[in-house]
């Protein structure tokens, strides 16, 4: 609710208020303005719902099918603020200055960045970091990093992991980082330049593209958003590899890649 | 041995032996090698394969 607030008006005190807040606290609480999607579809207008509703009603074939898979989970549900960067991934604006991510491009994007992954994975899963300080990506990245083997790094980033050969948690020969927020996870991505290893990125509407080499549009605050998108991340390069001969023999659920934290926005509701 | 430099697939200059420069294989086809010069990354300035003509990030 909070962000909804801080977006909508975008009061610079209640900003101000926050920042100083959240320096006090740890450091992952900057991030915790994860949307839940009851909150993110109220930020949209009427026709997008009227959208929703048609689809639901019929499902016709498997392209229908998933275009309402990223219509529910809301993986098109972008911000109201525009960098320069993501402008060539819209599809148009709300009535509410809500931006929408084109869900082709996401489509598109999801499987070459499961084609370049794909490469990294083969030649040593444990050498592909996958990192999320949101908290709702935590889960995701969790379950992508199990199911092919990857590394995750879901709490606090220790700085000089990927650059620093004297500590502890340092990680030799890192090949790809993937990480869901170029702005919660900068840490990482200021390494991975230093450390010249690729990033790949979720990219939300307010993102930049500095320093990333491979960006795929999407909600990358949502739960459901970030969970469809690891999901489909880690079917496609599992088919890819060879691990599974069809989408259906993926031994993962949807719900097994969301995290399971109930928004505080729905526990005030149930109180009531 | 001769000297064979990379071009950055970003602003075409050749990229000098020491550079932090990047490389990784064209997300799209993968047969082409993408390098990226530390500037043209650093200032998240696109890049297009020369085969696919895949333009990123
Ligand atoms: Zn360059
Ligand atoms: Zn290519």
């Amino acid at each position: 609710m909070a962000r909804k607030k801080k977006k909508s008006e975008e009061t610079q005190n209640i900003e101000d208020i926050q920042e100083e807040k959240s320096s006090l606290v740890d450091f992952e609480e900057d991030f915790e303005d994860d949307l839940d999607i009851e909150e993110e579809l109220e930020l949209l207008d009427t026709e997008d719902l009227s959208v929703l509703g048609e689809d639901k009603a019929v499902v016709v074939d498997k392209d229908e099918e998933k275009k309402n898979l990223f219509l529910s989970c809301g993986i098109h549900i972008g911000t109201k603020l525009l960098t320069g960067d993501a402008r060539k991934f819209i599809y148009r604006q709300t009535n509410y200055g809500l931006y929408v991510i084109d869900l082709t491009e996401t489509e598109t994007r999801l499987k070459i960045a499961a084609n370049l992954l794909s490469k990294f994975v083969d030649e040593g899963s444990d050498k592909v970091i996958v990192s999320s300080v949101r908290r709702y990506g935590k889960e995701p990245v969790k379950k992508f990093c199990e199911a092919l083997g990857c590394k995750a790094i879901t709490t606090r980033f220790i700085p000089g992991s990927l650059t620093n050969p004297n500590i502890e948690t340092y990680i030799r020969d890192a090949s790809v980082v993937v990480i869901v927020d170029p702005h919660a996870d900068k840490v990482i991505l200021n390494e991975a330049q230093l450390a010249r290893v690729p990033v790949v990125s979720l990219f939300d509407t307010d993102d930049s593209l500095k320093g990333i080499d491979l960006a795929i549009p999407a909600n990358n605050r949502g739960k459901k958003a970030l969970g469809l998108a690891f999901w489909l991340l880690a079917k496609e390069i599992s088919i890819q590899l060879g691990k599974i001969s069809s989408e259906n023999d993926f031994p993962y659920t949807l719900e097994d890649f969301t995290s399971k934290i109930v928004p505080l926005y729905n526990k005030q509701q149930s109180r009531r | 041995m001769s000297i064979k430099r990379n071009i950055c697939s970003c602003c075409g200059r050749p990229i000098t032996p020491y550079e932090p420069a990047i490389h990784f294989p064209c997300p799209n086809c993968g047969d082409v090698t993408i390098w990226r010069c530390e500037a043209c990354r650093e200032r998240g300035k696109s890049y297009r394969c020369l085969k696919c003509e895949f333009v990123g990030p």
